[in-house]
């Protein structure tokens, strides 16, 4: 007996043996799900709510989410792949995969009766190794549009179809180009701006250089389109209700009050006749256009106001926008309009409205160096677009991973293969029962490779066995062709993984299942199970 | 100004959303249409103050509530998570009579055929469909029947989706996805979790949203904001209310709602859950005593910390199930309706800051509810002889826990509904006894009971609008409550006559109050005395949730500053 149940009779517990078995089996379990999502070959889920709800994924960590994972053991998994997820954006099947792998194979050896401290001190030996493996397998790259094409590719190739890969490559790729500089890198990802539109026909996914607003002007009489436009990026208020707030009316007469509230509209005027001003002074005579872009509020007279002038106003952008747009168009946000210059403004070819059903879209294209770009997903409906999404997230991190790491490693499987071949032959100079601990290592992390071939419908054994074999013989990293089922150079295919992400796979791995591993009694007595 | 002073409404809270349904429902119940134009145009609220027009993908025009509302995930029951105006979701079969069929066969058949997004297999991996509340499906197929069908909700009723009449804009609907709900237990129990919560994972994707309805409006002049003060949705919501005032700076009418059971929290016992609420209620005043322009707390209880018999009140003419959610929250969703016309109407267009400036003065801003459904009027019977016979006796009921502001030195704002002119006074011929009194020289019901309050309350300011609009009745409202001397129009029977059985009260005058006075400080007082027994150390769902003792204690002092607003008891 626990003695747990000596303080609390009502404890539930699970000791030893059951315990483990308890984390083996809901390892295996997820591992399960999850299986047949790994690789360019892997199903697409469709997941259907009660409601009518759609979710359209390959994305492990997507699917982890979605599923809510009551079990203790299964959401410690799952939130590591969630760390996973955030710190590299991809792998997040293959950790899933690879924990469940190590627990099963680590079975085997208890099973006989091997001590599970044992089984994680090989883990650990095995992890170090594996880590210098994958530090002399890894290439370091010159970071151009060819490597990063490549990296981008092999990430999206996991989430959608070959043929929208492809273009999503193209477009990730462009967007990191287009906003990358010497001086800093990696990236600033928030830089770029997706932004979704759904339409009925047209499935079509661009880069946009510049910025597209989810709103657009709420005055009819507002020019649709401009070109050669000055822009004018602020966060002032133009309307009239806010100093109403925040003093609050004090007076006593209706006179009084009416007195008030013209001193306050004026306030207001006075603000949109500097706009006003200033667009007159840089526009009249020649054959440049004037834009307003607000963080806060404009008030119909006022866009009456403006719009007279011809000037096309948007009202409450969002606040990350106010930056994107001085990126994008040059200029600076204004606080005030106290002292508005010229050099304040930025500037865009090109100024257009777009309108779908409820709603408008302003796009700001054609600026001089945009240093912020936005890429707009086009989709039939929501679960497509939100598919598209995610996916073009995973490969703008790819490709920020890459420009970090300046390196990468071999895809398809190849740099498990050779930490296979290695650890086998690490094996034999570990003294005593640790190396079983490696050789379990070793056989899990064949997982990634097998399921690869599993998924595509190839026979697991002859694939692995083929590998390997070719592995000891080539000096180079030979992977799996999923397309012939034959051994092949990812190098020469130009498929590549992210370097930060096979490393954080490896570490946090080998810890979560030696921390599975090493529990040995599972028990529940919180303060609602003591009420009875 | 001529256009529209759009309010924008938040729902935090299942609860809350409760009585949000309710609170829709009787919006829809009362929309009059053309060709029905026997009401004057002028005595009518107007909806565009919290409603919006749009365009689904269809072309069609819709006409939704400019709402955002949080619940925890599988609140939502049959209901998806976009609303059902604007497609995106599949139509589940439900049952075998079902025609329309199964969606997912179609959406995956489509999906393999678009190339773009798939390899060829499509796994589909489905729950099984929530079933459908009876109601919903009668009202999907256009075959509600008012009258006679009793679909029983009070008992069936699993949670608000069932009994919705409204239907909602994509936007609306947030879902935490992390916490699933749980009839006994509170998932999100802390008001520190659910502060967590907001700056974690919440605050990007629902700021946009409120971005969005806010760059539509010509003229926002304000929020309503409901929310679940006993869990953590009430860290939600104060946070999401800082986030209001910090980048819209309008008016803020908050309304927190307590739960009418006690649920449980996690590793808490009975006593620790008491603790746990009183907790959340101290920091959750703390916080709107900065940022909201007023706050009304509402239940149908007495007094909600440790009541641990559930006393509930008790209304003249109605009963209620003291736990019973869709019951009590469609007392409350009707007092919403009633006193959120004052700034509703046509012809007086009050704004939102007014209405809370008027009875939340001088830093009052805790202010407390009363209401009255049925309005205690005898069939056939007058205004006047109403008020007259009432001695006195109360009209109205306080709707706000552990408070009464009393009859001296009360500020208040009251809204009366339903009572048609003709049943102000008789015409002078019939008159008779009525022509004695002073009222008589009322001409309408505002100015009638404006008159009432001045001679029954001592010292007190009243401000009393009415509407022809009474409280409809009629499913999904729970009609059931109604005793059975009530009429079909609301009124008493006099004696001990009762209305046929078979028929239902269809509509129902009301009176709604929302008063503030010094005694209010009560209501504050029976707080901090609860708050002697806490014990933080012992909380471990605070400590766990990372609430600094030193927090707490600020919040309480701030509690007793803010009490101080209402010590001076001849202030008006």
């Amino acid at each position: 007996m626990a003695s747990i149940s000596l303080l609390n009779p009502k404890a539930e517990f699970a000791r030893a043996a059951q315990a483990l078995s308890i984390n083996i089996s809901a390892a295996k379990g997820l591992q399960d799900v999850m299986r047949t999502n790994l690789g360019p070959k892997g199903t697409v889920k469709m997941l259907v709510s009660g409601g009518g709800d759609i979710k359209i994924t390959k994305d492990g960590n997507v699917l982890l989410h979605e599923m809510q994972i009551q079990h203790p053991t299964a959401s410690m998994i799952a939130r590591a792949s969630t760390a996973q997820d955030d710190s590299t954006g991809d792998g997040t099947t293959s950790t899933v995969m690879l924990i469940g792998e190590l627990l099963k194979q680590a079975d085997l050896y208890l099973c006989e009766g091997l001590h599970p401290r044992i089984m994680t001190e090989g883990f650990e030996k095995a992890r170090d190794k594996a880590l210098e493996v994958l530090e002399a397998v890894k290439v370091p790259v010159e970071i151009n549009k060819k490597t990063l094409t490549e990296v981008a590719n092999t990430s999206l190739k996991t989430k959608v179809h070959p043929a929208l890969a492809n273009l999503l490559t193209s477009v990730c790729v462009d967007a990191v180009m287009t906003i990358s500089n010497e001086k800093q890198l990696p990236v600033d990802l928030h830089m770029v701006e997706l932004m979704e539109m759904q339409h009925k026909t047209d499935t079509d996914t661009q880069l946009v250089r510049g910025l597209v607003m989810d709103h657009g002007a709420r005055h009819p009489d507002m020019p649709k389109r401009l070109e050669k436009a000055y822009i004018l990026t602020a966060n002032v208020s133009l309307e009239y209700e806010k100093a109403e707030v925040n003093s609050g009316f004090f007076y006593k007469t209706a006179v009084e009050r009416e007195a008030f509230v013209r001193a306050e509209r004026e306030f207001i005027d006075q603000r949109v006749k500097k706009v006003i001003e200033l667009k007159r002074q840089v526009c009249d005579g020649t054959d440049k256009t004037f834009v307003l872009i607000n963080q806060k509020g404009i008030d119909p007279m006022s866009l009456d106001a403006l719009a007279k002038e011809g000037i096309l106003a948007l009202r409450r952008a969002k606040r990350r926008n106010m930056e994107r747009l001085a990126l994008a168009c040059g200029g600076t946000a204004m606080n005030s309009f106290d002292d508005l210059q010229e050099e304040h403004l930025g500037y865009a070819g090109v100024v257009y409205e777009h309108v779908l059903g409820e709603n408008k879209y302003t796009f700001v294209e054609d600026c001089k160096n945009p240093m912020s770009v936005t890429i707009l997903i086009k989709g039939p409906n929501k679960h497509t677009i939100t598919q598209i999404k995610d996916a073009i997230r995973d490969g703008l991190r790819a490709i920020n991973n890459t420009i970090a790491d300046k390196a990468l490693v071999p895809g398809a499987g190849a740099f498990e293969i050779r930490a296979y071949n290695e650890l086998t032959k690490y094996k034999d100079t570990i003294k005593g029962k640790a190396r079983l601990g490696v050789q379990a290592f070793a056989d899990a992390l064949l997982v990634v490779p097998k399921t690869l071939a599993i998924n595509s419908g190839y026979d697991a054994q002859e694939t692995i066995v083929k590998l390997t074999e070719e592995d000891r013989l080539n000096p180079e990293l030979v992977g799996l062709d999923l397309s012939t089922g034959e051994p092949m150079k990812p190098v020469d295919m130009g498929v590549y993984d992210n370097y930060i992400v096979k490393k954080q796979i490896l570490n946090s791995c080998s810890i979560i299942a030696s921390n599975l591993l090493l529990v040995d009694e599972v028990m529940r007595a919180g303060m609602t199970s003591l009420k009875g | 100004m001529a256009h529209t002073r759009e309010i924008l409404t938040f729902q935090f809270g299942t609860y809350a959303n409760y009585v949000g349904a309710h609170f829709w429902n009787q919006q829809e119940a009362n929309f009059v249409y053309d060709g029905q134009g026997e009401v004057d145009e002028q005595g009518l609220p107007n909806n565009d103050i919290l409603y919006r027009e749009g365009q689904n993908d269809q072309n069609q025009s819709t006409y939704t509530p400019r709402l955002l509302s949080v619940d925890l995930a599988g609140t939502l029951a049959h209901l998806p998570l976009a609303g059902e105006l604007y497609g995106d979701f599949i139509q589940r079969k439900r049952d075998e009579l079902d025609a329309s069929g199964d969606g997912v066969e179609s959406t995956k058949k489509a999906l393999e055929a678009n190339q773009l997004s798939t390899s060829g297999k499509v796994e589909v991996r489905e729950e099984p469909p929530t079933p459908m509340s009876e109601y919903q499906r009668d009202l999907l197929m256009g075959a509600v029947n008012t009258l006679d069908r009793d679909y029983k909700l009070a008992e069936t009723c699993r949670t608000w989706a069932d009994f919705l009449y409204a239907r909602y804009h994509p936007r609306t609907l947030n879902v935490l996805h992390q916490y699933t709900s749980n009839p006994d237990l509170q998932a999100l129990g802390t008001h520190t979790a659910g502060a967590e919560l907001w700056s974690s994972s919440f605050e990007e994707d629902f700021c946009d949203r409120i971005r969005l309805y806010v760059e539509e409006c010509d003229g926002l002049q304000g929020f309503q904001l409901l929310f679940d003060i006993d869990d953590g949705f009430s860290g939600l919501a104060t946070k999401c209310l800082e986030h209001l005032n910090d980048e819209y700076s309008r008016a803020s009418f908050v309304v927190p709602l307590h739960y009418p059971r006690n649920l449980s929290y996690a590793q808490a016992d009975t006593r620790t859950s008491h603790n746990i609420r009183v907790v959340n209620a101290v920091l959750s005043y703390n916080h709107l005593s900065d940022y909201a322009t007023m706050f009304t707390p509402l239940s149908t209880l007495e007094s909600i910390w440790r009541n641990n018999t559930l006393k509930s009140r008790h209304m003249p003419g109605l009963h209620w199930q003291a736990d019973n959610l869709y019951q009590t929250s469609a007392v409350l969703g009707s007092y919403l309706d009633t006193i959120s016309l004052s700034y509703r109407m046509r012809q007086t267009p009050e704004t939102l800051l007014r209405f809370c400036d008027r009875v939340g003065v001088a830093g009052r801003k805790l202010t407390a509810a009363a209401f009255a459904l049925p309005l205690d009027m005898l069939d056939k019977q007058d205004l006047i002889e109403c008020l007259d016979q009432r001695g006195g006796k109360p009209l109205l009921t306080q709707i706000t826990p552990q408070c009464e502001p009393g009859t001296a030195h009360v500020v208040q704002s009251v809204v009366a509904r339903g009572i048609p002119v003709s049943r102000l006074k008789r015409p002078p011929e019939q008159a008779g006894e009525q022509l004695r009194m002073a009222a008589y020289n009322c001409g309408s019901i505002s100015q009638m009971l404006q008159l009432y309050y001045q001679c029954a309350y001592h010292n007190s300011l009243s401000n009393v609008i009415s509407t022809v609009l009474p409280i409809k009745t009629q499913l999904p409202f729970p009609y059931e409550l109604f005793d059975k001397n009530v009429n079909i129009d609301g009124y008493k029977l006099p004696g001990e006559a009762q209305r046929d059985a078979g028929t239902r009260v269809a509509s129902a005058p009301a009176l709604g109050a929302l008063q503030s006075s010094s005694r209010l400080g009560e209501h504050i007082d029976a707080l901090h005395a609860q708050t002697h027994r806490v014990q933080l150390a012992k909380l471990q769902s605070y400590s766990q949730a990372g609430l600094e003792r030193e927090e707490y204690e600020t919040a309480l002092e701030h509690l007793l500053e803010f009490r101080d607003n209402y010590s001076d008891s001849q202030y008006l």
